[in-house]
């Protein structure tokens, strides 16, 4: 090969490299700018008077007579819609039968979209669930609704060979004639009048419990389950892997028996997550019976056995980083080896120990699979102290699965989503970068 | 006086240790030493009670159905009666991902470690770091929900578009790379210089023509493409890629850190640039720990739960043709998350037990290569070392 070429490889195995890296930045940011962008979303936000209204009677938070001075005036611009509606039923009355049948699916389809955009209409029988006794609570989600009031949603199926396209149909024109046609402009022009949309800033989104599974309300529960499983794992977890560390950085002698609890570690660090969560249930909840079924305690259990390996290499890594002059001086001042341990030792790996903490305290809170089948319920409010050893606690990474891939409106509530993974990945992040913190000081501070 | 002479003898008395005192010491330590062992052991104890316990509800299953229909048939109904529990196209789906994040973030994990420990600056490397930490912190749930919520859509509606774009940013820079030192390998060997130059000239225009040509014509095959659903195998694999880069990157950093600077000093010694010094000294010498850490992102990828319940589609069949990535999939631990809610607690069915055979299959496969990578790490360290 000549020379130039040589130089091109060499330059260009460079750019792979760094274009690697720059590839993993940007995977991280790709991942991460949606999230936090959609999910600040969930807490700022355009919302409209049937949030307040929403807020009042949930949560009995915000001004009664503000509030009622909203409604009269948005009422006041509803009336006129209302007004239209009942004209427009009395005029279906005089019709012709198959013309009545016609605008009559049309009319309802109608009905169907405004009770969706401003909340049950007059007349309607009081709703049962109560993500129908309000309209749209957020400002785009309402824009959204009016869309699909002023124009019909249909499906173009004319060509087999490619996949069907979906088109849009004004509905004002299938009204062409009647008096119901004026409804539409209407609504476009007023329907900041009735919602009244207005900045808001939902603090009670981290510290609500929800309303009719996360249509409304926020995510505390959540967030306490979360805290619940992770701190309860960390319990057991963290002693006992501080205790193994030091075995087996101090005590241990190199021999079949070390090998083989060596490889008893690491085998537990790679055994898969969800073989955990099997495991989970087939000792601590059928054979041990911890609690009936699900429980905190069992997936506390349960993550504490997955986070172990972690603990004991973060804390053995720690332990030997601990200077050698350290032990010497203190044998050398004649105290015993397990004093020094205690006294010396401990001490000064206390922040590298804690940094390993920390981050499988993050780990902790983060993994789904191993609570599906032992700590974790889809829907549920926040639960006391004393309920850890009975009852199964909602947990951010689960009720993200659940709400993004079960609910029965997963599209609807895109917004409470984002939130929640906003909310667990700045929990996971924040605990690493206090970890990343942490460990920068303590190598400044070994190096003296 | 005689206060200070008590004083003395006390001070003096504590230096001597009586032989009870001793005795009891040691047994103390002994005791002490032994609480310290038996909780070191506890870890390998779990380890042994995972086997025991998984091993016991996966054993009905190969009773009550043996083992044929579960390696052999992809007929997976186990909800039917009597139901079907074959699982070829659900371990197949698991192997397709393994591989298909294999072939992304092998590569590139590997391109990213040599780079962190051979090429950037130290005052770079300190920024690159967190950043890996940071994608390996994410939980599964997230990088699972922005499968599903933001790349499954997106690919569904301009798939064509994105893969052709994918084959273009990452293809075009190789094909002309190797453009070049093709055309260069080949006249190499022609002695008269004037010739050579001619020669290579040509062979760089029509090479070059006739490569820009193919990226085109597959880019616009791709183009063309229709993908019928966002999650799919393409998916899953482009994210467990992501989540196994953190691995393989720092653990291949690790060992090729542990290559000593004697090496690398003697290549450049001899000439090399530092190209052909990474992939002609250190990558051969550090090929062992380089393989473990594949080993162990491989087994991230095989073992992840979350991203690919959510975002693989779960459709228990195997695509048509075998290498199609654009069509749902569904793996083992998908189907053991997904399905453990329905059989939940019913101990004796075969719709239970099939699952825990499926959490055997896995936990074997991890304990495997989890030795193998170990043993490979421990056998480079004592090569390295001269021993």
């Amino acid at each position: 090969m000549n020379i130039g070429t040589r130089k091109i490889l060499d330059r260009s195995f460079t750019a792979v490299g760094i274009g690697s890296i720059v590839v993993m930045a940007l995977a991280l940011m790709i991942v991460v700018v949606p999230i936090v962008y959609n999910g600040i979303g969930a807490v700022f936000f355009t919302g409209t008077v049937e949030h307040r209204k929403m807020l009042h009677a949930e949560f009995k938070r915000g001004d009664s007579q503000d509030l009622s001075s909203e409604v009269a005036s948005s009422n006041r611009y509803r009336a006129k819609v209302y007004d239209m509606l009942t004209g427009f039923e009395a005029d279906l009355e005089t019709m012709a039968p198959e013309k009545k049948a016609e605008y009559q699916a049309k009319y309802s389809q109608v009905r169907t979209a405004l009770q969706a955009l401003l909340g049950p209409l007059p007349g309607d029988p009081e709703p049962m669930l109560t993500r129908f006794k309000y309209g749209q609570t957020r400002w785009e989600k309402a824009e959204e609704k009016l869309h699909d009031l002023l124009y019909e949603s249909k499906w173009d199926n004319s060509n087999p060979n490619v996949m069907s396209k979906e088109y849009f149909v004004s509905r004002a024109i299938g009204f062409e004639g009647t008096s119901l046609a004026r409804l539409f402009p209407y609504i476009k022009d007023n329907l900041e009048n009735m919602l009244l949309p207005e900045f808001t800033f939902y603090w009670g989104f981290i510290t609500d419990s929800s309303v009719d599974s996360h249509f409304f309300g926020g995510i505390w529960p959540e967030i306490q389950g979360t805290f619940f499983l992770a701190i309860g794992a960390m319990l057991f977890a963290f002693p006992l892997g501080v205790v193994a560390a030091v075995y087996f950085t101090e005590y241990a002698k190199p021999g079949f028996l070390n090998s083989m609890l060596r490889s008893a570690n690491s085998t537990l660090a790679g055994v898969p997550s969800i073989v955990f969560g099997m495991f989970g249930l087939a000792f601590f909840i059928n054979t041990m019976k911890v609690s009936e079924s699900k429980s905190v305690i069992a997936g506390a259990l349960t993550l504490a056995i997955m986070i172990l390996p972690t603990i004991i290499r973060a804390a053995e890594e720690a332990i030997l980083a601990v200077p050698k002059t350290y032990r010497e001086a203190s044998l050398s001042l004649g105290s015993t080896k397990w004093n020094t341990i205690a006294t010396v030792i401990l001490p000064a790996a206390l922040p590298g120990i804690l940094t390993g903490g920390v981050i499988s305290l993050g780990r902790a809170a983060g993994e789904t699979a191993p609570i599906i089948f032992t700590a974790a319920v889809s829907v549920g409010s926040a639960i006391g102290l004393a309920d850890v050893f009975s009852s199964p606690t909602p947990a951010l990474s689960w009720n993200i699965y659940n709400l993004a891939s079960e609910h029965e409106a997963a599209t609807q509530i895109r917004h409470v989503q984002y939130g929640m993974v906003l909310a667990l990945v700045t929990i996971v992040l924040l605990l690493n970068l206090s970890a990343i913190v942490l460990r920068a000081r303590i190598s400044k501070k070994l190096k003296g | 006086m005689a206060e200070e002479s008590v004083g003395e003898r006390n001070r003096s008395n504590a230096f001597v240790v009586s032989a009870r005192k001793r005795a009891l010491q040691k047994v103390a330590k002994k005791a002490g030493e032994g609480m310290l062992f038996s909780v070191a052991f506890f870890v390998a104890v779990i380890v042994l009670f995972i086997f025991y316990f998984v091993a016991r509800d996966a054993i009905p299953f190969f009773q009550i159905r043996g083992f044929s229909e579960f390696f052999t048939s992809s007929n997976w109904y186990p909800a039917d009666e009597p139901g079907e529990f074959g699982a070829l196209a659900i371990i197949y789906g698991s192997l397709m991902v393994t591989l298909g994040s294999a072939m992304i973030a092998v590569p590139m994990g590997v391109a990213a470690a040599i780079c962190l420990s051979d090429i950037l600056p130290f005052s770079i490397r300190q920024y690159a770091k967190p950043v890996i930490e940071m994608l390996a912190a994410i939980p599964s749930v997230a990088f699972g929900f922005f499968a599903l919520v933001v790349l499954a859509p997106l690919m569904q509606d301009h798939g064509g578009p994105m893969l052709m774009w994918g084959w273009w940013i990452l293809v075009s820079p190789f094909l002309l790379l190797s453009v070049i030192v093709i055309s260069d390998l080949l006249t190499a060997n022609i002695k008269d210089e004037k010739r050579r130059q001619q020669r290579h000239w040509m062979l760089l225009i029509v090479l070059g023509l006739s490569s820009i040509f193919l990226l085109f014509k597959v880019g616009s095959v791709l183009n063309g493409i229709q993908i019928l659903t966002g999650t799919n195998a393409l998916n899953v694999s482009i994210i467990l890629s992501f989540m196994a880069l953190p691995t393989i990157v720092s653990v291949s950093e690790d060992a090729l850190q542990a290559v000593g600077r004697d090496i690398r000093e003697g290549s450049y010694a001899l000439g090399a640039t530092r190209a052909e010094t990474i992939i002609k000294t250190i990558l051969p010498a550090a090929s062992s720990g380089i393989l473990a850490a594949v080993i162990l992102g491989i087994m991230r990828a095989l073992g992840e739960t979350m991203v690919v319940w959510m975002a693989s589609g779960n459709s228990s069949h195997i695509p048509e043709p075998w290498f199609n990535y654009l069509e749902a999939i569904r793996t083992l631990t998908a189907t053991i998350a997904g399905d453990m809610g329905e059989a939940d607690q019913v101990t004796g069915s075969a719709r239970f037990h099939v699952l825990f055979a499926m959490g055997l299959l896995l936990l074997i496969i991890s304990f495997i290569s989890n030795l193998v990578s170990e043993r490979i790490v421990v056998r480079q360290r004592k090569i390295l070392s001269g021993q």
